[in-house]
């Protein structure tokens, strides 16, 4: 005879295991022992290796158009490539990524084209992609709207027994909207096949989590709202992937939804025309360059034999070629044809739409006219 | 919870009908009680809209319908009733108290192939789903260079005259007719609930289905053709003298006005517009140049209000057949008022006769 | 030889002070390599070259300040692929530079295109400039006015404050058309100007040719300067015209016929022995058309309107006198169509009604021929060697002699005079 939970049963089913951040590969490169997250294996430890190589250095391509004048604002993600590629390398085929204007390098590890992904922060179209054709949401300025988005899209296919599960990416920041918090709740009220991964980096541009929430952490939003919730280490690779794939498997057995916050840290400014210096320390950059993702990894493979000189030339040789398709992408001219600005309305353009598409080629063929 | 999209068949049905609550529906469409009716029998316009809402979760599996209270009690209007009882609790459903999140849901659901119609239960209720209205079920369309297709539908009950506390009453069409990418349609009878609605679900972009709760009780038969395209407004009542353009609510009030008009010897046009965004300039502009005189009615606050858009757009396309300014009647720019005072507030027959005595008559030869 | 420039490095940098070089003159460059340090307003800042080559130039000594845009270095690129010129979303001091979200301001060009000034149309510049806007009561009144060419300074508007009312307008067309006129296809009198109250204080008085006057006067000054015309004009003995008539009136009183529509007749059936006189030049062409539409001039309150009957050729002449009474009806009151005034081939114009015989009438361009008839009075006429008392009326034909010669419009004149003298002669041609 089972009797139903009590409130302690479901206090306890959705709060984060412990209040330390779980973690598979220590900042030293060493394991560290835990029952909750499983180590990937090896060669899944290389792969996010090799991606993170070149997600930093797309990353920093990125920021480097923004002074040549190519994009027009590159908000980076320099330090959170763990949580980018980690996260990501986690889904399946028909899972659906929810990115904010932060992860760009996931959406390119998403395997995205450069001009494609980067199409928004040039100035060239609002979303360059086809959502549907690599299962990404546009990505856009407003915060946590896109939650209520994955949470819908994730109890669309739990009706449709199709089996996808969305993972919607959101940072600190974004906890504090409404929207976020709307979203945990349908999800959980649904159980909808959906994670959520908050990549914390300390700062929502400039103001500090201490200033954002009261919150003991982001990842006890979960449980005032029954859903279940992990807080991990985000500068772990691998516990990143073993945690959104747990998630992600969990959801797709139909047991619900995943909050997991994850700790990390936002090594550039907010974007390229914003002055750090003004609300943090050297110190505290410094402090957290010491737990970088990528030498972690780095240090850890080496270790075990599964990572040497030879092979890190060779990732890093890749990194570059991609760094300059990257430039390729962006050296053309834009591809962009005003007439356009009017198609995509509403599925058919108005009459009132088409004349005024006739009113602004007309206009831009009389400034074709002066000498 | 797990659930099926296909059609729930008729027989599936509640086991206690409430004949007390008659819901009369007329041929061609089915109502949530799975019951034909007479031929021409009248139905309210709730009525309407519930049949449309049956209809269009019978014809189409990925037809979702969704809000607050909806499910178990049929909405607070009864719009909805009996809907969940006959579809299942997959299709109809209650959701959380949290506008943003209905709206929001609903954007990732239409992403993922479904065409959900939500409920904002008040007008005013629907503004904290208003930055997902606008910056997102209006615009992603437009963000993915046509990709994403979103065809939800919000239903959002609006408009005063039911002595409705405060945030009650509200009209907030000219917030989402000035937001690029939204259609804004608007019934003012039964029979043009039922079309309008079934053509709105149908319809490939989001729409802002205005429901005007005054008329909500008004009753006529519905035929079973579908009316008008969505798109086009309708005359009404033809006339000579002087176009009377309308919308909602007030499209009763316009053809009550235009009959009173008659005995002051005024043979007045009552054109409904029917769809505010995008708006059927043809047909408008076609009217007042043939009657030289234009009036737009509506109830919200005439400042930078929807008239406003219509005043300038028929100035510029019929200037040179215009015996007079094109005027409008409106409410004041006032906070809607309180249920005692509302009448001094929304335009009526009178004010829109008062207007009509306005466009310079006295200039006729 | 690409110039890398100083770019904007965000928050509105005007310029930055060159702190270090990192690389010399000689040296290789790789994309994105850090070339220099810059210090702006903020913090030292690394630059990287967007293309890869050999540096030629340095632009600047370490500690000299440069501004955004300015050249900082110059390299001779490898790469073709590589970002060749100076990018160009780098702008010049004055704009803000990358804000947070985006490239931030752009200076304003100059203006794109040149524009070239709309022609104001002549006719809606009023002859005299108002000194202030008319304040009139409703749009389709103000292009009422302006259609007919009436000048709204010079109404006094009856409505409130002095606006103008339609009733005004109206007024005000129907005063201008009211002013005695020339008729146009005679030598008649000069447009009388009225004798000014004090003769002492002689002011004169200004009209302006507008609307229909206007339209009229060009057809007439194109006709004479472009047709060369002659006149054939004959005096024919109506008697038997008028007896004619009368007897056809007094057999059906219901359906009359006018001395007009006997002329038309004739008119027309001369065409058909004559059709070069119902033709019109085009080019190098003379065109004869199948058909006759017969314009007649009618004198109304608005002016000189010339209505035109279609396929009068297929006319009797009880049918031309109910035509030229329903047109004239219409002229009179302002209800032709612009159909109804256009596209004759020929013109007959009463001018006896004026009380005068003859007139070297102008032609109605396009078409090549106006037959016209003075008033019929007692003229002492010679009828079988005796002097008698007959009705006689001047016929006169001016024609456009590129079309015909003389023997044309004789020929043509003696018919229609034969008509008009023996009707019922005439009859074997009709």
């Amino acid at each position: 005879m089972t009797t139903s939970p009590t409130i302690q049963d479901r206090v306890d089913a959705a709060l984060p295991p412990s209040g330390d951040p779980l973690g598979l590969i220590g900042a030293d490169g060493h394991q560290r022992e835990t029952a909750l997250l499983h180590l990937p294996p090896d060669q899944v430890l290389r792969e996010l290796h090799r991606r993170m190589v070149i997600g930093r250095r797309l990353d920093t391509q990125a920021t480097a158009l923004t002074r040549q004048g190519r994009l027009a604002v590159y908000p980076s993600s320099r330090g959170q490539e763990a949580c980018q590629v980690g996260a990501v390398l986690a889904l399946r085929e028909q899972d659906w990524l929810f990115p904010t204007y932060r992860d760009t390098i996931a959406v390119l590890t998403r395997a995205v084209p450069p001009a494609e992904a980067l199409s928004l922060l040039r100035g060239e179209w609002h979303c360059g992609y086809d959502p549907h054709q690599y299962r990404v949401a546009p990505q856009c300025t407003p915060l946590a709207t896109s939650t209520l988005h994955a949470v819908g899209l994730a109890r669309a296919a739990q009706l449709k027994h199709t089996g996808e599960v969305a993972l919607v990416l959101a940072g600190d920041g974004a906890t504090s909207e409404g929207d976020m918090h709307e979203a945990l709740n349908f999800a959980g009220v649904w159980q909808a096949p959906v994670v959520f991964l908050v990549q914390n980096n300390g700062y929502a541009i400039s103001v500090p989590l201490a200033k954002q929430t009261a919150a003991p952490a982001l990842a006890y939003r979960g449980v005032g709202v029954g859903v279940r919730s992990l807080l991990i280490d985000g500068n772990d690779a691998a516990a990143v992937f073993a945690a959104v794939r747990d998630a992600v498997g969990h959801a797709a057995a139909g047991r619900g939804p995943t909050l997991i916050e994850a700790l990390t840290y936002r090594v550039e400014a907010h974007t390229n025309a914003d002055d750090a210096a003004r609300y943090r320390s050297d110190e505290e950059v410094r402090a957290w360059l010491a737990r970088d993702p990528i030498r972690r990894l780095e240090t850890y493979l080496r270790d075990r034999g599964l990572l040497d000189d030879a092979g890190l030339a060779a990732i890093g040789a890749q990194a570059e070629q991609l760094a300059a398709e990257v430039r390729e992408a962006m050296a053309g001219p834009p591809d962009q044809d005003p007439a356009e600005l009017f198609a995509h309305v509403y599925a058919e353009p108005t009459a009132a739409l088409a004349a005024q598409r006739d009113f602004l080629l007309a206009e831009i063929a009389a400034e074709g006219d002066t000498p | 919870m797990t659930g099926t999209l296909e059609e729930v068949p008729a027989q599936a049905g509640p086991t206690q009908i409430d004949t007390e609550r008659t819901v009369v529906h007329a041929p061609g469409i089915r109502s949530a009680l799975g019951v034909r009716s007479a031929q021409d029998e009248p139905v309210t316009m709730v009525g309407a809209l519930n049949a449309a809402l049956a209809d269009a979760l019978a014809a189409d599996p990925r037809v979702l319908v969704f809000g607050e209270d909806v499910g178990t009690l049929g909405g607070v209007f009864r719009v909805t009733d009996g809907l969940a009882a006959r579809f299942g609790e997959d299709r109809v459903f209650d959701t959380p108290l949290a506008e943003a999140g209905i709206v929001g849901t609903a954007i990732g659901m239409a992403m993922n192939g479904l065409v959900p119609v939500v409920e904002m239960q008040f007008d005013a209720f629907a503004y904290p789903a208003f930055e997902q209205i606008t910056s997102h079920l209006a615009k992603l369309r437009n963000r993915t260079r046509g990709q994403l297709s979103l065809p939800v539908v919000v239903r959002i009950p609006y408009g005063g005259g039911i002595g409705g506390v405060e945030h009650h009453s509200d009209a907030s069409e000219a917030y989402y007719v000035h937001t690029p990418g939204l259609r804004v349609v608007t019934p003012g009878s039964p029979a043009d609930a039922y079309h309008l609605l079934r053509q709105s679900i149908e319809c490939a972009d989001p729409v802002i289905f205005l429901e005007p709760k005054l008329r909500y009780w008004s009753k006529e038969p519905v035929p079973a053709e579908p009316g008008p395209a969505i798109d086009r407004a309708v005359i009404r009542r033809p006339g000579r003298d002087v176009t009377l353009i309308a919308y909602g609510a007030l499209v009763g009030t316009a053809v009550a006005a235009a009959a009173a008009a008659a005995d002051e010897g005024w043979d007045v046009e009552v054109v409904d517009l029917r769809s505010l965004s995008p708006f059927d300039d043809a047909t408008v502009a076609g009217s007042v140049r043939r009657t030289g005189r234009a009036l737009v009615v509506h109830e919200a606050a005439g400042f930078a209000g929807y008239g406003a858009e219509v005043a300038a757009r028929l100035t510029e396309q019929c200037f040179h057949y215009l015996e007079a300014p094109i005027l409008r009647v409106t409410g004041f720019d006032i906070p809607y008022p309180p249920p005692l005072l509302e009448r001094q507030h929304l335009p009526g027959v009178d004010r829109i006769l008062d207007a009509i005595a306005r466009l310079q008559w006295q200039d006729l030869a | 030889m690409p110039d890398f420039l100083l770019p904007d490095l965000g928050e509105g940098l005007t310029d930055a002070e060159l702190v270090a070089w990192h690389v010399r003159v000689g040296d290789h460059v790789a994309v994105d390599q850090v070339i220099a340090e810059v210090e702006t307003a903020k913090a030292a800042v690394e630059v990287p070259i967007p293309f890869a080559g050999t540096v030629t130039a340095v632009h600047a000594e370490p500690g000299t300040t440069l501004p955004v845009g300015s050249p900082l270095i110059t390299v001779t690129a490898d790469l073709p692929a590589a970002a060749r010129s100076a990018p160009a979303a780098v702008q010049p001091a004055q704009p803000s530079g990358n804000v947070l979200i985006g490239y931030g301001t752009r200076p304003v060009p100059r203006r794109a295109r040149a524009r070239r000034p709309s022609p104001v149309p002549a006719a809606g510049r009023p002859a005299v400039p108002s000194p202030a806007r008319v304040p009139v009561i409703s749009p389709i009144v103000r292009k009422l006015a302006r259609d007919a060419g009436v000048d709204l300074t010079r109404i006094a508007g009856t409505g409130p404050d002095g606006l103008v009312r339609r009733a005004d307008v109206d007024q005000a067309i129907a005063a201008l058309s009211s002013e005695p006129a020339a008729p146009p296809l005679t030598v008649g009198p000069p447009i009388s100007v009225p004798a000014p109250a004090h003769p002492q204080a002689a002011v004169a008085r200004r009209i302006p040719i507008r609307g229909i006057r206007r339209a009229t006067a060009e057809k007439l000054t194109r006709s004479r300067r472009e047709i060369p015309e002659a006149t054939v004009w004959v005096d024919a003995d109506a008697t038997g015209l008028l007896a004619a008539r009368a007897a056809l009136n007094a057999q059906a009183p219901e359906r009359p016929v006018s001395v007009l529509a006997l002329l038309a007749r004739f008119a027309v059936a001369g065409l058909r022995r004559w059709p070069e006189l119902n033709a019109h030049i085009q080019d190098d062409e003379i065109v004869i058309p199948a058909h006759v539409h017969l314009g007649f001039a009618a004198q109304t309150e608005r002016g000189l309107v010339v209505p035109v009957i279609r396929d009068a050729h297929l006319m009797s002449v009880r049918d031309l006198t109910a035509a030229l009474e329903q047109r004239t009806d219409a002229a009179r009151a302002g209800r032709l169509a612009p159909a109804e005034l256009t596209g004759g081939t020929f013109t007959v114009n009463n001018y006896g009604v004026f009380g005068v015989d003859g007139s070297a009438a102008i032609i109605n361009h396009p078409e090549v021929a106006i037959l016209g008839m003075g008033r019929i009075i007692d003229r002492p006429w010679v009828v079988d060697g005796q002097l008698a008392v007959r009705k006689v009326s001047e016929l006169t034909l001016a024609f456009d002699h590129r079309a015909c010669d003389g023997g044309t419009a004789g020929g043509y004149l003696r018919y229609v005079a034969d008509c008009v003298e023996s009707p019922l002669l005439a009859l074997g041609d009709l």
